[in-house]
């Protein structure tokens, strides 16, 4: 039955790729080399190269199980129940959580020397400085993404997140409904630290948020976003840089712009959890996805910016996928921009916060 | 005035259908989009059904999906019957309260359901995977089998099972050629739920799938990110095959008649 099917799908895909499996197997045997041949991946959905899975599975003459998750706290949930991974791909500040409650295990960096790849960008990042445990997969920012046409740039530009305080753009705003990301544009607004613990900070904060809801009326969205920037709906609207990048490509009137007064710089990396079953052959599996070709895969399926500094380069030269995209390209660098940490406490809070927000 | 009545129910009826049935052909229309915008139609192309078919995680899913959707349906169908002939023929007390118990996985919210299954899994240290997906289908599939089941078998003459034994049937004839003839429109009706019931699960199945393996639902559900049009493709796929099964259950029965009554005519 089941080899019945999958011959019925290989035959489907001959019909559509022009070919299955393709290629030469090569010779390696998984067993003696990694001691096993299949490799758990878990990743975001949406976030891999068309060829990215089955070039390496040829590769390496193994196989990989690829799930994946919506969101960094459901795949945690998944892993506290018992699931086993040999690769996850989860962000900053849950990879700084795992670091801290010993879920992970340390990279074998004599295996992945594709490390020396890594963009100026992602070095360093203070979760996992020195990429002990973490090995970046993409990066980016969170910029303002607006329509030329009806919002006048220098509004933009002078006024950075407070132009979604601007009475002008009423009815015209598309706000990310995500506790996180909004408090995030109001510390920085203000001119604080986006991982800020003061209450005054806090409270300030609050009422910027308040003010924004009143005054500007905004649409509370998550994804949808993106089709609606696309198509035009709105003027105004907070994204990630990957999404921003994309919807520059669809839509020749929307412009991108990071904020003066700093921004959130975010990173999925590649993590081994520390009950991994196939810990060698995960290392190998980063070192693959970091080198220039699963990369280039990668960032060009996906928009996001590669953590390889060749790809980005690549991509955003004259002639390359991104050129002319200025979403595309993370600023590097700057010291406004922080990674998001961890806080569950802080998270609780700003969570309740954000519900009167909105309710208001 | 009974004009503009039977004009208004005309109109109800209609705003009714474009109600169920507007989304399905949206999702139709834009599995032929051009692009990749999910509300702005650009032109005609198949590129999201190359696609679809091109996508390995998609094509794994559907095969999961199908898989675990067929062995649930044909275990649970055989468990449910005989559970629900058993229970006919047990004491009153025992009937009221299995059946009371097997309502209330209905009941019960999924999730409750899913992250007990899930604890259950983990605390006896058993990995989740293919096998605990569909042991977690077969078991959610059962109650819905019995409970369309068991009105069947109220509504069985209990003097048939008993007259076949007295003219020489052995039990298993008994029960092969006359109560499961008998209660089979309930049979099929409970074959049909649990499929449909494990085909679109998504809060049960996951909770106790393990790595790599996906339903359609899970791989939908993890898109949100950025939804890729090929899941439109894939839904006007599923959509057409169900009409064209739909079409049969309902046609072939009424062309079996037609050819009764023919050859009644016919004798």
């Amino acid at each position: 039955m089941k080899n019945w099917v999958k011959l019925g799908l290989c035959g489907l895909m001959v019909v559509a790729l022009g070919g299955c499996g393709g290629g030469g197997k090569s010779d390696i045997d998984p067993q003696e080399v990694y001691g096993c041949s299949t490799l758990n991946v878990y990743n975001w959905g949406e976030y891999v190269g068309e060829n990215v899975l089955s070039n390496f599975e040829r590769q390496y003459n193994v196989k990989i199980n690829y799930s994946m998750f919506a969101s960094n706290e459901e795949m945690y949930t998944k892993l506290l129940g018992g699931s086993q991974y040999d690769v996850l791909v989860p962000s900053d500040y849950m990879i700084e959580r795992m670091i801290d409650e010993n879920m992970l295990q340390p990279l074998d960096k004599s295996m992945i020397p594709n490390l020396a790849n890594l963009a100026d960008g992602v070095k360093g990042l203070s979760y996992d400085p020195d990429n002990t445990y973490s090995a970046p997969y993409f990066w980016g920012m969170v910029g303002i993404v607006y329509n030329k046409n009806n919002v006048d740039p220098a509004d933009v530009e002078s006024q950075g997140f407070d132009v979604l305080r601007n009475e002008k753009y009423k009815g015209h705003v598309f706000v990310y409904d995500s506790e996180r990301d909004s408090f995030m544009m109001a510390f920085k607004a203000l001119g604080y630290s986006m991982n800020t613990e003061n209450e005054d900070e806090i409270q300030a904060a609050y009422e910027w948020l308040l003010d924004m809801d009143k005054k500007v009326d905004p649409s509370y969205v998550t994804d949808e976003v993106i089709d609606g920037m696309v198509t035009g709906e709105k003027d105004i609207a907070v994204v990630y840089s990957g999404d921003a990048a994309y919807i520059l490509s669809e839509n020749e009137d929307m412009a991108y712009w990071l904020p003066e007064e700093g921004t959130n710089l975010w990173s999925d990396a590649m993590v081994i959890p520390a009950n991994a079953k196939c810990p060698k052959l995960a290392n190998e599996f980063i070192n693959y996805i970091l080198s220039d070709d699963a990369s280039y895969d990668n960032s060009s399926t996906v928009g996001y910016a590669s953590s390889n500094k060749n790809v980005l380069e690549e991509m955003s030269a004259v002639g390359g996928e991104y050129d002319g995209n200025p979403a595309y390209l993370p600023r590097v660098g700057y010291p406004k921009d922080e990674v998001f940490k961890h806080n569950e406490v802080l998270k609780k809070k700003l969570a309740d916060l954000w519900i009167k927000v909105k309710n208001s | 005035m009974k004009k503009l009545k039977s004009l208004f129910s005309r109109f109800y009826l209609l705003l009714v259908l474009a109600f169920f049935y507007l989304p399905i052909l949206y999702v139709i229309v834009f599995s032929f989009n051009d692009s990749k915008s999910l509300s702005k139609f650009t032109g005609f192309s198949l590129q999201w059904y190359e696609k679809m078919f091109a996508n390995r995680t998609i094509m794994e899913s559907i095969y999961y999906t199908v898989v675990i959707a067929v062995i649930a349906t044909v275990v649970s169908t055989i468990v449910g019957t005989i559970a629900a002939i058993g229970l006919s023929k047990s004491r009153r007390i025992v009937k009221e309260l299995t059946l009371q118990i097997n309502n209330l996985p209905m009941m019960n919210p999924e999730i409750v359901t899913a992250i007990g299954l899930m604890l259950l899994f983990t605390s006896l240290n058993i990995k989740t995977g293919f096998m605990t997906l569909l042991l977690a289908h077969i078991a959610f599939c059962i109650p819905y089998v019995m409970l369309s089941i068991m009105p069947k078998l109220r509504q069985m003459d209990p003097n048939l099972p008993e007259a076949a034994l007295d003219l020489g049937a052995t039990p298993w004839q008994a029960l092969t050629k006359v109560i499961v003839p008998e209660i089979m429109p309930g049979i099929v009706s409970g074959a049909l739920i649990a499929f449909t019931m494990s085909f679109d699960d998504f809060v049960i199945s996951f909770f106790t799938t393990g790595p790599g393996i996906n339903n359609i639902s899970i791989y939908v559900y993890s898109m949100y990110k950025r939804i890729n049009p090929s899941i439109n493709a894939l839904s006007t796929i599923i959509v057409v095959m169900i009409t064209v099964v739909l079409i049969l259950v309902n046609v072939v029965p009424l062309m079996k008649e037609r050819k009764l009554k023919k050859n009644e005519k016919l004798g």
